[in-house]
């Protein structure tokens, strides 16, 4: 793709939300949203421009991304060796699946109140929520990849003398990552969620945390802007990782 | 030497029965000579070269080359695939230089001799290509630097040229004789075609359907090098495609082509 159609196409991509922003001036201007509860845009954005500017909002989204990125990390890293173990070793697989089964539909935030108790308020319980939530889509992924590689593959590098232990990592890992970083994918746009919504819960900072605190003293403005910030942070992360993937996956067939 | 000794293969069908693929098949291949397995699709043919390549094991007989007993894949017999088979996240010159980096070669030296293989095989240019940037013959080229960096003392190749059309198969048969004639390793050429298999090999073993036997094995006296021109005149290239077409006309086996 040239240069130009990738412009063209950002273009195209931004009609939506302006024509969202738009609609969200309307209501207000002709009166059907009072601007007490229902601020402008213009005004929001221009209190996150302020707002971004001040170390105690900078200090919130610190505490919002470093629980996104370790209880995702965590959840890659884990999601990634179980899925793998699971796929080359049918003993793993006979262990792993049931739990898998039994987990991976369960509504996790549900268990956010019991990780409260166990590990108390601070970032743990946040990061083990992350982890929880990020870890099934993640090792489900792999393994679905990892138990689908071209046995041809794993021949051809058996005949030039890989030893069958080296397979793992020489041809397995590298073959499914595709199926891996499209589970990644998946498992970030779910931390994001995940992280905000475990700091509306119970917190005492984060930008979930703001956005309740602000909510709860009707300041209608405070509450849009940490919105704003997390699906701003969650465009960029995205963005990273599409990058991320476009390199390592540089080449295979679409993608 | 390979020799293959009674060796048969059942597989078991999704639906839990037993499926003779190959049936008491004993076969000797020389060192150096060019052998073409020939047969219709689904005789259990190409089995018979993942058992000698150490990929699939033998319900019953031994396989062996040089006397020891196939237990494994190893870098003796390197195969080339239908599929290719590359490694998509690797270059052309990084699937090349895979398997010498795998039998301990330095990076320098390994990457030297991968460039002349790419260069020998018609791919100048073209190192830091990826796979899917290259054409079905050009994968295939590829592929076949791949197997030969690791110096295989067989060839075990899978209907190599069955992907490909049909100018493209004539010119790659003309450069994997050409490659041969250099050091004439052993090779084992799995094939449907009844001219490819005449035109590349010393013999030729033709194989019944299902289960696969050994229904004949036919010597080729052509003289060497080959060259397709000179050949599609020559009487004895001719009486043996009509020879052979013949054979399998009789047993019924009309998806020969």
């Amino acid at each position: 793709m040239n240069g130009r159609a990738i412009t063209s196409d950002a273009l195209l991509g931004m009609i939506p939300i302006v024509l969202l922003v738009a609609i969200w001036q309307a209501l207000i201007s002709f009166g059907y949203a009072p601007i007490t509860l229902l601020p402008p845009p213009g005004q929001v954005f221009s209190r996150m421009v302020q707002q971004l500017l001040t170390t105690s909002f900078q200090q919130e989204i610190a505490a919002t991304l470093f629980r996104l990125f370790t209880g995702f990390s965590i959840a890659v890293i884990l999601g990634v060796a179980i899925g793998l173990a699971a796929a080359v070793n049918p003993t793993i697989n006979t262990v792993v699946r049931p739990i898998v089964r039994v987990l991976a539909p369960l509504p996790k935030v549900a268990l956010y109140p019991a990780l409260l108790l166990l590990v108390g308020f601070g970032h743990e319980s946040k990061i083990l929520l992350v982890t929880f939530d990020a870890l099934f889509p993640i090792l489900l992924a792999t393994y679905h990849g990892a138990s689908t590689v071209e046995q041809k593959l794993i021949w051809s590098a058996m005949a030039a003398g890989t030893p069958p232990r080296e397979v793992l990592f020489k041809v397995v890992l590298p073959a499914a990552a595709p199926s891996i970083l499209t589970g990644c994918r998946i498992g970030l746009v779910i931390s994001c969620i995940v992280v905000f919504l475990a700091e509306m819960i119970t917190s005492t900072d984060g930008l979930g945390h703001a956005l309740v605190t602000a909510a709860r003293t009707f300041q209608a403005v405070d509450m849009f802007v940490p919105l704003i910030t997390i699906s701003l942070v969650g465009l960029i992360l995205n963005g990273l990782l599409e990058l991320t993937r476009s390199y390592l996956l540089r080449g295979f067939p679409e993608a | 030497m390979i020799e293959i000794d009674g060796v048969s293969q059942v597989f078991q069908t999704s639906a839990r029965q037993d499926h003779l693929a190959l049936s008491n098949i004993s076969l000797t291949i020389e060192d150096g000579a060019f052998v073409s397995i020939l047969g219709p699709s689904g005789c259990g043919k190409s089995t018979l070269l993942y058992i000698v390549g150490g990929f699939v094991r033998p319900t019953a007989g031994v396989a062996s080359m040089k006397g020891r007993a196939i237990t494994g894949p190893g870098p003796d017999r390197g195969p080339v695939f239908q599929e290719f088979a590359l490694f998509p996240w690797k270059s052309v010159l990084g699937n090349v230089m895979y398997g010498p980096r795998q039998q301990g070669i330095k990076r320098p030296d390994a990457e030297a001799q991968s460039r002349a293989l790419i260069e020998m095989v018609g791919l100048k240019g073209f190192e830091d290509f990826y796979p899917k940037e290259l054409s079905g013959g050009m994968k295939q080229r590829v592929a076949l630097a791949r197997t030969l960096a690791y110096h295989p003392e067989v060839l075990l190749m899978d209907e190599p040229f069955g992907a490909l059309d049909a100018h493209t198969r004539t010119r790659l048969q003309n450069d994997l004789l050409n490659i041969w004639e250099r050091d004439r390793k052993t090779v084992l050429f799995v094939t449907h075609s009844v001219e490819e298999a005449v035109f590349l090999s010393d013999k030729v073993v033709m194989m019944t359907r299902s289960p696969g036997r050994v229904r004949e094995i036919i010597d080729i006296d052509l003289p060497r090098p080959r060259h397709r021109t000179e050949l599609l005149l020559d009487p004895r290239y001719q009486k043996y495609i009509v020879e052979i077409e013949r054979m399998f006309d009789d047993s019924g086996d009309d998806e020969l082509r």
